[in-house]
């Protein structure tokens, strides 16, 4: 349908209006606010528009790599459109799109609207940018573009505990460069080149392949929020305004586990992988991080801290799926890509209206907050349920495939490993919905007869328009679990072929 | 007796496609949902509507039956999360099913006087319902992912049920429940990932072959996972504690139906999934009769324990939830016989599935009784009540033939089901004469016993005595209470008189559907319930059960209260899980500080290590600076020396200079004084001269011969002076002589000189 230049075209486009839309959303809130954010979401829309128009060509299993210029011979700046990228542009500008049009009414009373509108559509323009590179220097161009400008985002409240956590965040995100920059040249030195539509580009085992790896693991697991690089995550997450902790925590962190999807497969190959046991490091991290992040996510009151730390503890899922290399966990693993930005742009938007609403950020003022937000909490319970693993949701689909790749291995501690994880989830998310539907609201004392059967609780929820892209989202996660073959799950299926079936043209 | 009837050849009949399981699931399902928006006015409305759909259900179910009788119904919604929806209802799953739904409109119309009471929630109803759904998708499920997902909305679901009160008891019970019950599920989510992994399916077909090596860790996954919801001991700590709290309508199908479901579960692991029929021998055996000893011995314990803490409970309903816990026991041990006696163990079998139909009629009369009774009084305690029977005889006599029915009295349904688990036992006895199986007749029989006394008990405390003086007043029961209390009552007495019935029309077939057969058959085929040998069982039993009683009473033994720790939530559950929930917060709390620290402290040590290269940068400015200027202080010293050295050999060459003028001054001077001495001289000279004129004057004068001879002299000096000065050594003035004289002389000095010298 769409030849090639087309695509380019597209992808072209994609990255490109929302960085060119940058400086206009910057001049054009002199003139009106409302004109901005609405310009910001029109940019947004018209991004995951572009994005969806190409499924076609990737449905008909299409791979597109392109060449651009070189800087140096073997050094090509290329771009790239196969399965993995489809999938992971589309689900970030969906997303993406959604939180602009959350930010509406939740930045109508916050301050530097005018930093936080241009910067949040030009993190989508990077973003998608990371996803469209073909090779490794331009992914890593794009992914410090994002990393960076994301800053601004992170420190929007410029409070002290903001600037701090930013600052942290900007150090990590440093260190997490210049090992992937390391990274980057060492595959160069043992390639000869740093283009993802080159097959495989490191064959032998050898220790500076090692030290590439590693660098990677570093760079992005850095991004994913890898044990022991995630420690900027619980500070920088719950900092930010809801709008961009959904964003950092639904899309931002799966850009990490996008890179290391390229690097494990496109520059590494899995038979090197396996037999030099590499893997093994990412399985073991992998599973640190999966207990690490509930076990701490147990002890935190502040709502979006849990749910930050709870991020950690769920990419940890897609991480280990990858480490494990057969179809069923990268199938898994990509589908938990997909159900967990979903399962967490939704809670913390939902958490977000009820800070915007109610000003509450502790889970102990939360009680009865269900009785005044039923929509919302109804939201936020329906995706923590599919968190925990509840059938039938789409958290429990992909943790089943997960599973039974772990199983196809021949290693049911993995198995073990997420149903204790799942059993954490159930430990600290029931404490947030349970007091949130059946315990009194605070200043709404019990009836006569004991209990608050006949209280008539007044419904105040958050804007209308909040209130509806939470429960879309909300929506979405039983949709993609329920429905049969949903096109995410299809996606993932159709990524974990390409990917494990050689990854390149 | 041990001849075997030729076997009738079990045949599975056809299978019917048809929606009607689906529906019948989903129906309620909905249903509920719905009835969640409808106001609070539609009150009427809203009791019609469930009633409706109970009956819904249950007519869908009903229908089922022709197809079931001769073979199995089927329905499959493929694709659905992957791994496909499938329905399969055959007879033992239509059992449950009917059961479901019966004694769910029993309970739903009960609610409607006793929810009056209570205060009418829509919550309340639209939960019992979609409650309803999911519990009749459990036993319609063809696999065992679909069982999963119904089993956990039935978990969900239920759990708001128990925590309707919404106290603080309530709360508690109720996240007790559910957290046991969402373990429960994830260790049922394992063992099914296991099995899909080991076998490639997940279908409840005999699968013993292809388990492999996991097959143990498999069963007590299983196991485990579905003896939560049982309430199977010891994971049976979340059942006092939540059917108790509940509303009686729903502590009824809680006791009643819902923890069936984990029977069921149980019954479908083991006697389908882990049959020994069709799969290869004695290998089979063997493992089968380890893994239905344990089963067979978890019920065990669980039978007595649960009677035996019945006994000394003094709430009403307490001492029915544990009396749950003790009934479930009954049932696992049948399953477990079952198991064990492999293709013999049809009597196990039959005994248990009867006993889950007798249960669920006497259980949930006795809660509904119990609900009754707290509906008007509002009393639960056994202290704070009695004389009931007088005030409300209607629930009395139904109280006791529903209490006859759990004893085993003859005549009474739980007659039949028991005679068959204790024969059961015998029959395993016969086979295998082990001491354990005997032991764990004994216990049965004693457990029995002991149930008869509780239920004594439980009657003294409530309906005999004397009446409180709060409780003394009228209690006209309601139309529809007394209709669903009439019909356990009467339920109960037509199994109890009529037990070949059930038997032979609904529990004989299934039991040839899984292969049983041999002696344990041919005894089913025509049972004699009322022989005498079962009979004297039972006389045993009811004579065990006063020698317990009577002098129980007397010195007060079931007054006995627990002291609160000892129970297996207190000793074992919640210290476990606080426990684990402290390490697990604390290790991960203090993992994380400690890497966040790492960076913090690697962090500044590096801008510790900056200061230092700062300190030490300045400290080697500091050090060139310091050296500058000592070699700016050298050189301008050196400038200094060097201008002193100038002005030095200045000084010194204007000295020299004054010097060499001075010198000069002086020469000059030397040379005027030369001068003037030569002056001087050459005037001496003149004067001399003039001196030697006036000499010579003089002479002249003086004579001219003296001068003559002065000049004769001076010219012989002057000669002589010639002569002398010719004696100057010259060539001319050699002379030989002289020479030979010096040479003569030299010789002699030579030769003393030389020939000296060597002295």
């Amino acid at each position: 349908m769409l030849d090639e230049a087309a695509i380019l075209a597209l992808q072209f486009i994609i990255v490109g209006l929302p960085v060119l839309m940058t400086p206009i959303l910057m001049y054009v809130c002199r003139v009106s606010e409302r004109l901005r954010n609405g310009l910001a979401v029109i940019t947004a829309a018209i991004t995951f528009i572009l994005t969806l128009v190409l499924y076609p060509f990737i449905r008909d299993g299409g791979v597109l790599q392109h060449s651009l210029f070189e800087i140096l011979p073997g050094l090509e700046i290329s771009v790239r459109l196969d399965v993995l990228s489809f999938s992971l542009a589309a689900l970030a500008s969906f997303i993406w799109f959604l939180c602009t049009i959350y930010s509406l009414n939740y930045m109508a009373h916050e301050h530097a609207c005018g930093r936080y509108y241009p910067v949040l559509i030009f993190t989508l323009g990077a973003c998608q940018g990371i996803f469209f590179a073909g090779d490794l220097f331009s992914l890593f161009v794009f992914f410090e573009l994002m990393s960076i400008i994301a800053y601004i985002l992170v420190i929007h409240e410029q409070t002290e505990e903001a600037l701090k956590a930013g600052y942290k965040y900007l150090v990590m995100t440093i260190i997490g460069g210049l090992a992937l920059f390391f990274g980057i040249i060492a595959v160069f030195e043992l390639g000869g080149t740093v283009s993802l539509g080159a097959g495989v580009i490191v064959t032998e085992k050898t220790t500076l392949g090692l030290v590439a790896f590693i660098c990677f693991l570093i760079g992005f697991g850095m991004k994913a929020g890898m044990f022991p690089l995630h420690v900027w995550l619980p500070d920088a997450h719950p900092v930010a305004p809801s709008p961009a902790s959904a964003l950092l925590s639904g899309v931002m962190l799966k850009t990490g586990a996008y890179g290391l999807m390229r690097v494990l497969f496109n520059v590494y190959s899995v038979e090197l992988l396996i037999e030099s046991g590499w893997n093994i490091i990412l399985a073991v991290l992998a599973i640190i991080t999966i207990l690490l992040g509930s076990a701490v996510a147990l002890t935190q009151f502040d709502i979006k801290r849990r749910l930050a730390y709870s991020s950690i503890s769920q990419l940890g899922y897609v991480l280990l799926g990858l480490s494990i290399l057969n179809f069923n966990s990268i199938t898994g693993a990509t589908f938990h890509i997909f159900s967990h930005a979903f399962m967490k742009s939704a809670l913390f938007l939902a958490a977000g209206s009820i800070i915007w609403k109610t000003g509450k950020r502790n889970i102990a003022d939360m009680k009865g907050i269900g009785r005044l937000m039923p929509l919302t909490l109804g939201s936020f319970s329906l995706a923590a349920l599919a968190m925990i693993g509840i059938p039938p949701l789409n958290g429990f689909l992909s943790k089943w495939t997960l599973a039974l790749g772990a199983l196809d291995a021949d290693i049911p501690g993995y198995v073990l490993v997420l149903l204790i994880s799942s059993l954490l989830n159930a430990l600290y998310y029931l404490p947030i919905i349970i007091p949130a539907f059946f315990e009194n609201p605070p200043g709404y004392e019990n009836g006569e007869h004991g209990d608050n059967h006949d209280l008539i609780i007044k419904v105040k929820e958050a804007a209308p328009l909040m209130v509806a892209v939470v429960v879309l989202l909300a929506l979405c996660t039983l949709i993609f679990g329920l429905t049969p073959n949903n096109i995410a799950f299809s996606l993932s299926r159709l990524t974990a072929l390409f990917l494990l079936g050689g990854g390149s043209l | 007796m041990f001849a075997s009837v030729p076997g009738h050849l079990p045949d599975p009949g056809g299978i019917y496609y048809s929606s009607l399981p689906l529906w019948v699931t989903l129906i309620p399902l909905l249903v509920g949902i719905g009835l969640y928006f409808l106001k609070n006015r539609f009150e009427v409305l809203r009791k019609v509507i469930s009633l409706a759909a109970s009956l819904a259900s249950l007519a869908g179910v009903l229908i089922m039956l022709p197809m079931v009788l001769n073979g199995t119904v089927s329905f499959d919604l493929i694709n659905f999360m992957q791994m496909g929806l499938f329905f399969r209802v055959d007879l033992v799953g239509w059992i449950f099913a009917v059961l479901i739904t019966f004694i769910w409109f029993l309970a739903t119309l009960f609610s409607f006087v006793y929810m009056d009471f209570e205060h009418n929630r829509p919550r309340f109803y639209s939960i019992l319902i979609f409650t309803l759904g999911a519990t009749l998708g459990v036993v319609l499920s063809g696999d065992f992912f679909t069982l999963f997902l119904f089993f956990e909305l039935m978990t969900l679901s239920s759990f708001i049920l128990v925590i309707h009160e919404q106290n603080s008891e309530a709360m508690q019970a109720g996240i007790l429940y559910l957290y046991l019950g969402i373990a429960g599920g994830l260790a049922l989510l394992f063992a099914i990932m296991m099995l899909f992994s080991a076998t490639g399916t997940v279908e409840m077909i005999p699968q013993l072959d292809q388990l492999g090596e996991n097959r143990t860790l498999i069963f007590i996954l299983f196991l485990v996972g579905f003896g939560v919801k049982a309430g199977l001991v010891p994971l049976h700590i979340w059942l006092p504690q939540a059917h108790p709290v509940a509303p009686s309508p729903a502590s009824a199908l809680l006791s009643g139906i819902m923890i069936k479901t984990g029977a069921y579960g149980i019954l479908r692991v083991a006697l389908v999934l882990y049959s020994g029929a069709g799969q290869g021998g004695s290998d089979h055996t063997a493992y089968l009769f380890n893994a239905g000893n344990a089963l067979m011995w978890v019920g065990i314990i669980t039978m007595f324990s649960g009677a035996l803490m019945a006994l000394l409970q003094n709430n009403m309903k307490r001492i029915l939830a544990y009396s749950s816990v003790s009934q479930i026991g009954y049932i696992a041990t049948g399953l477990g016989a079952a198991l064990f006696m492999a293709t013999e163990g049809a009597m196990g079998f039959t005994g248990a599935v009867y006993h889950v139909i007798n249960h669920a009629f006497f259980k949930a009369g006795l809660f509904m009784i119990a609900g009754t009774i707290f509906m008007y009084t509002r009393e639960l305690e056994l202290s704070r009540l009695g004389g009931m029977f007088k005030k409300m005889p209607f629930a009395g006599v139904v109280f006791l033939i529903a209490a006859a029915g759990i004893a085993g009295i003859p005549g009474f349904n739980g007659y039949a089901s028991k005679t068959l688990i204790h024969d059961a036992l015998l029959i395993a006895i016969k086979f295998n004469d082990l001491f354990s199986i005997r032991a764990a007749e004994i216990i049965f029989t004693l457990t029995s016993a002991l149930t008869i006394c509780y239920f004594i008990k439980l009657f003294r405390g409530v309906f005999m005595g004397k009446v409180p003086e709060k409780l003394d007043r009228k209690y006209p029961l309601a139309l529809s209470t007394r209709i669903v209390l009439g019909t356990f009552a009467v339920a109960i007495v037509a199994i109890g008189l009529f037990p070949n019935y059930i038997l032979e029309n609904f529990l004989l077939r299934p039991a040839e559907l899984l292969q049983y057969e041999g002696y344990a058959m041919d005894h089913l085929y025509h049972f004699h319930f009322f022989d005498w040998e079962m009979l004297k069982a039972m006389v045993i039993v009811v004579i065990l059960s006063l020698i317990i009683y009577l002098p129980g009473v007397r010195l007060k033994w079931f007054d006995w209260r627990p002291p609160p720790w000892l129970s297996i939530y207190a000793l074992f559950y919640q210290p476990l899980t606080n426990r684990l929930m402290a390490f697990t917060c604390r290790a991960g709390l203090m993992i994380d500080t400690t890497v966040d620290n790492a960076y913090t402290s690697s962090g500044n040590a590096a801008r510790s290590m900056c200061g230092y290269v700062v300190d030490m940068e300045g400290g080697l400015d500091k050090f060139y600076k310091k050296w500058g200027l000592i070699g700016r202080k050298l050189a301008e010293g050196s400038r200094n020396m060097d201008q002193k050295l100038d002005q030095f050999y200045l000084k010194t060459g204007k000295a020299a200079k004054k010097l060499a003028d001075k010198s000069a001054d002086m020469d000059s001077a030397l040379d005027n004084a030369y001068e003037k001495t030569g002056k001087t001289a050459q005037k001496l000279a003149r004067q001399s001269a003039n001196l030697d004129q006036a000499l010579n004057v003089v002479y002249d004068q003086a004579g001219k011969k003296t001068r003559e001879e002065i000049d004769k002299r001076l010219a012989a000096e002057k000669e002589k002076d010639k002569k002398g000065a010719s004696r100057k050594w010259t060539t001319k003035n050699l002379s030989f002589d002289n020479l030979i004289l010096i040479l003569v002389l030299g010789l002699v000095l030579f030769i003393i000189f030389y020939f000296g010298r060597s002295l």
